[in-house]
């Protein structure tokens, strides 16, 4: 029970776990001793799990659905009447959207691999270094950053580096370096979002990759040593290949938040840059011109394609090196 | 988007016979300027802006100098009172619902339906995985349902009645569903760590009824989890701001993206205060959980 | 079997190694507080202590883990306090597994060669002779996560032995399998030692394993070394009270000096060695074994058996006397029918105890938490 519950709150994001067979119905996952006693009623228990998968269908995969099922709907203007059509999907990998996805992928691109390749220093330096108080204080700090951000990062950064930005004046003043056009810096930019989204993906890596670092056993190290492995050969041949795959994992999960994320983005660029996510919410919001209703569901139909197999990659990946670090 | 950690405490560093020799030794190994280096650079990236933030929040413009009028002024802010009661309510009925249904459900996973746990959990993790924006997307399209295709159906006066009205019913609906990964991983992690099966049996053994059972021995023992993720969907909400806005409510987050149109130091100071607040909510409950308990990451 | 081509780890036989004078200080712990031992060539000595001894922190410093506050680890005489860990040659199984998860066994194995550039097929061939002596030939593709507790205790055994350590180290590599297998990889570990008679360092606080496997066992307390000496020797002979009783199990009882030996009820028993002076007060370390039970036959005995322990071949009594002091004897099983808990009877004693001290320093010994 401990050990597969340690395994399971390492092993973030595992739908299914190893044990979790749907073939085996009267084992429980953890292992823990099989429920003989209650079988005769088991029969009925879904029964009780029902309000749980109406809620679900109700509010989760009925709008979900709906927007992949419109993504092909079009009504015609003249007759009113819907049938399906691939020209919303056309419409959405063309033109100003088209810009959209490939700014978005872009920046989801960069903020990942960046984020993922920081990060991972930091997580290192972080379980290398500090003590046990400092370890909670950063790694909450992370989790606010990574998943409470939002809309006050955005500020954060207009307050330090926006137009009139204490750093941007500062610079201005004293050593006359406009951050625009000397720096090439512009935060409500690629370059500024890309700094912003920079500052909730780095510790999103720290928190992801963390108990990863931390599964790394000393033995693994010290046999390493003691077979006459320099630090440089441990880290080549046994702790890199360890990590790989969570690391990999780790920055397609980086990718997909970057990619999905709307607060930060929307509040930094009132929503004026084009990315995806802002596109959806102009294109909902009415601001298209007739016969595109469906142009937003398109448009939420190509993110789903393209972060749900990366999300199922990251699973897959996850699961596989749960069992080496437990 | 994922993973909260409150506690890195669960590190598997062996411990040796002597009580200390491995975090000894590293101790004695020389500081390391590689280490010093990226400490120092991550840490001028991420207490940078937090104290240019702060800087800017306390400037007085019209005299020079420093003054706190955006803290101190936050509450009689046009607007403000409205967009915090509002998210109050939201967060509030969120937790509400959110325990209402997941609590029963996890219970009954655990103890009767295990062969429903995977699904289940695939499920309750799927909201990370479906950008909200596209969830959002999606609830805009059945709520154009009720003027049109629903027209004079009961789901009608359903779908009216949950978008307008003093609570917008339809952000606590669907922000029972974007807090469902945090509410499944703490309430499975609080389950698992109790073993309700020896419990349960332990009940019903020394002859308890299955409502004594739930009452007085599973939910009592799985307090610190539900506490952990009534907090989380708390916060999660109080800073929600892409449903809000899209389907154009204006709680908290919302109302710091329009008060930044025109008061930047009003804005600043909220989005610090929150951040601040959200920490220290996080760190409560890594204090509460101890650290041997949930470790809640999603 | 064992005529593969091991000519190769000779180079491990002859090597010695010694702790002169050696500390090491945690905090307020002295971890070592002086430790002096020396290895012989090719024998397998066991560490054997509590915990917090000092047995695992003596190893790691032999290991190269670690560096001694003071004090000298010297190998052939050669002095490797200063030398890193992974120029030292020296192999070491550990007591969680400590196999590399992304490789299989064979290259587990082979992982020690490749880092001296050793060619593929020259470095699997010796991994899979390796995996062959410690009896994993069907193995070698396997992965850890697919192997039992022993089996991957094996694996580490042989990647150790691949690089033909100078020294092989040992640290409690059997503590975390189940009863079976831990006395089957015993076995093992010694027949293999013993082929290749490479020098082995053994930490363990389990006294049986120490007891069965070692040429000599240095027992430890405090980070000092109490006793080093052959098995039997420090059965028989134990020169502190700490050793005689964390070395098997010790009745303690009270006497006094008499001429000619120690008084205990109403014999006088010869005694070894150093002992007090005629007069004073002593207590006797006297083994259950030692201790001879007969039927009170309806009359009043030296004491009551309070409970009888079957353990196969003999059944260990727990006796009373009148003044409450305990006493365990060993009886053969097939006599243990004559003594029901409860019953009465006379107790003498048939050996010469192990150790005699004054009743003022045999307290002190008292061992605190016994395995």
């Amino acid at each position: 029970m401990t050990a597969q519950s340690r395994a399971g709150s390492s092993s973030e994001w595992s739908p299914a776990r190893p044990t979790a067979d749907p073939g085996q119905v009267h084992e429980l996952a953890d292992g823990s001793a099989p429920i003989v006693t209650l079988k005769r009623r088991r029969s009925y228990a879904w029964l009780g799990l029902t309000p749980f998968f109406l809620y679900i269908a109700a509010f989760f995969i009925l709008p979900t659905g709906t927007v992949l099922f419109s993504a092909f709907r079009k009504t015609d203007a003249g007759t009113g009447v819907t049938s399906f059509t691939g020209s919303n999907v056309s419409s959405a990998l063309h033109g100003v959207y088209f810009t959209g996805i490939k700014n978005s992928l872009t920046l989801a691109l960069i903020t990942g691999v960046v984020g993922a390749l920081v990060g991972l220093v930091l997580a290192w330096a972080i379980v290398s270094s500090t003590g046990n108080v400092l370890t909670r204080f950063v790694s909450t700090a992370a989790a606010v950053l990574a998943n409470f951000g939002g809309v006050p990062l955005a500020f954060l950064f207009i307050a330090t580096v926006g137009n009139s930005g204490l750093l941007t004046k500062a610079l201005a003043d004293h050593f006359h370096i406009n951050l625009n056009s000397d720096l090439h810096f512009d935060l409500y930019g690629i370059t500024g979002l890309e700094l912003v989204y920079l500052y909730f993906q780095i510790p999103l890596m720290v928190l992801v990759i963390t108990p990863a670092l931390e599964g790394l056993k000393p033995q693994w190290q010290e046999a390493a040593a003691n077979l006459g492995a320099t630090r440089w050969q441990y880290w080549r041949h046994v702790g890199a290949p360890i990590l790989a795959p969570n690391v990999l994992g780790a920055a397609l999960l980086l990718f997909c938040s970057g990619f999905s994320a709307y607060a930060t983005a929307d509040a930094l660029t009132s929503g004026a840059f084009p990315l995806i996510p802002l596109q959806i919410h102009a294109v909902i919001s009415g601001n298209v011109l007739a016969g595109m209703e469906n142009l937003g569901d398109a448009l939420a139909l190509i993110m789903v394609v393209i972060v749900v197999p990366l999300m199922v990659i990251y699973q897959l990946l996850q699961r596989r090196t749960t069992r080496w670090l437990r | 988007m994922v993973a909260l950690t409150p506690t890195a405490g669960a590190g598997g560093l062996a411990e040796t016979q002597t009580g200390g020799p491995a975090t000894s030794s590293r101790r004695r190994r020389r500081p390391g300027i590689g280490r010093g280096l990226v400490l120092l650079i991550c840490g001028i990236y991420f207490i940078g802006p937090l104290v240019g933030a702060f800087w800017f929040s306390i400037q007085d413009k019209v005299h020079g100098g420093v003054q706190f009028s955006a803290y101190a002024h936050v509450f009689s802010a046009v607007g403000f009172s409205d967009a915090f009661m509002l998210s109050l309510k939201l967060g509030i009925g969120t937790v509400l619902i959110s325990l209402l249904l997941m609590v029963p459900t996890m219970l009954l996973l655990h103890l009767r339906a295990p062969k429903f746990r995977p699904v289940v959990e695939t499920l309750c993790l799927m909201p990370l995985v479906i950008p909200p924006v596209v969830l959002v997307a999606g609830v805009g399209v059945v709520l154009a349902w009720g003027p049109n295709q629903l027209a004079g159906t009961p789901l009608q006066t359903f779908l009216n009645a949950i978008q307008s009205g003093k609570t917008p019913w339809v952000l606590i609906l669907e922000y029972v569903v974007l807090t469902l990964p945090f509410t499944y991983r703490s309430l499975d992690a609080g389950i698992r760590s109790v073993d309700i099966h020896t419990l349960t049996e332990a009940g019903l053994n020394l002859g308890a009824g299955w409502g004594t059972v739930t009452m007085r021995i599973l939910l009592p023992s799985l307090r610190t989890s539900v506490l952990n993720a009534a907090f989380l969907s708390f916060a999660l909400v109080f800073g929600e701001y892409t449903v809000a806005s899209i389907l154009q409510y204006q709680p908290f987050a919302v109302f710091i993206v329009a008060a930044g149109q025109t008061e930047g130091q009003l804005s600043t100071s909220l989005s610090l205060l929150s951040l601040l607040i959200t920490w220290l909510l996080l760190l409560l409950i890594s204090l509460l959980g101890g650290r041997n308990s949930t470790k809640v990451d999603i | 079997m064992s005529s593969i081509a091991l000519e190769s780890l000779d180079t491990g036989t002859g090597t010695t190694v010694e702790f002169a004078d050696v500390h090491r200080v945690f905090g307020s712990t002295h971890a070592l507080d002086g430790l002096d031992l020396k290895v012989r060539p090719g024998e397998l000595l066991a560490l054997l202590g509590p915990s917090g001894c000092g047995k695992t922190t003596a190893l790691r410093l032999l290991a190269g883990f670690d560096q001694p506050d003071a004090g000298s680890v010297l190998v052939d005489g050669e002095d490797v306090s200063r030398l890193p860990a992974n120029k030292r040659d020296m192999g070491m199984v550990f007591q969680s597994y400590s196999l590399f998860p992304t490789m299989s066994a064979v290259d587990n194995v082979a992982f020690g060669l490749r880092l001296r550039g050793r060619g593929a097929g020259d470095r699997r061939k010796r991994a899979a002779e390796l995996l062959d002596l410690v009896g994993l030939s069907e193995h070698l593709k396997k992965f850890p996560h697919q192997m039992s507790g022993g089996q991957q205790q094996r694996v580490a055994l042989a990647r150790a032995l691949a690089i033909s350590p100078r020294v092989l180290l040992l640290d409690e590599p059997l503590s975390a399998l189940d009863a079976k297998v831990r006395a089957q990889l015993r076995d093992e570990i010694r027949r293999i030692q013993l082929e290749l008679g490479v020098t082995t360092v053994f930490v363990t606080h389990d006294q049986e394993e120490a007891l069965s496997m070692a040429d000599r066992v240095g027992v430890m307390r405090n980070g000092r070394l109490e006793q080093c000496a052959a098995p039997a020797e420090l059965y028989q002979r134990p020169e502190t009270p700490f050793v005689a009783e964390f070395v098997g199990t010790m009745n303690r009882l009270p006497g006094s000096m008499v001429p000619g030996g120690v008084r205990l009820f109403t014999q006088v028993v010869a005694v070894d060695g150093v002992v007090p002076p005629a007069g004073s007060d002593v207590r006797a370390l006297l083994r259950p074994e030692a201790v001879l039970v007969e039927p009170a036959g309806g009359q009043p005995g030296d004491a009551i058996v309070t409970t009888a322990t079957f353990f196969g071949a003999v059944t260990r009594l727990r006796m009373t006397q009148p003044d409450g002091q305990e006493i365990l004897a060993d009886v053969g099983s097939h006599r243990a029918a004559d003594f029901p808990a409860g019953a009465q009877v006379r107790i003498s004693v048939l050996d010469r105890p192990v150790l005699v001290r004054p009743e003022s320093e045999a307290t002190a010994g008292t061992v605190p938490g016994r395995a």
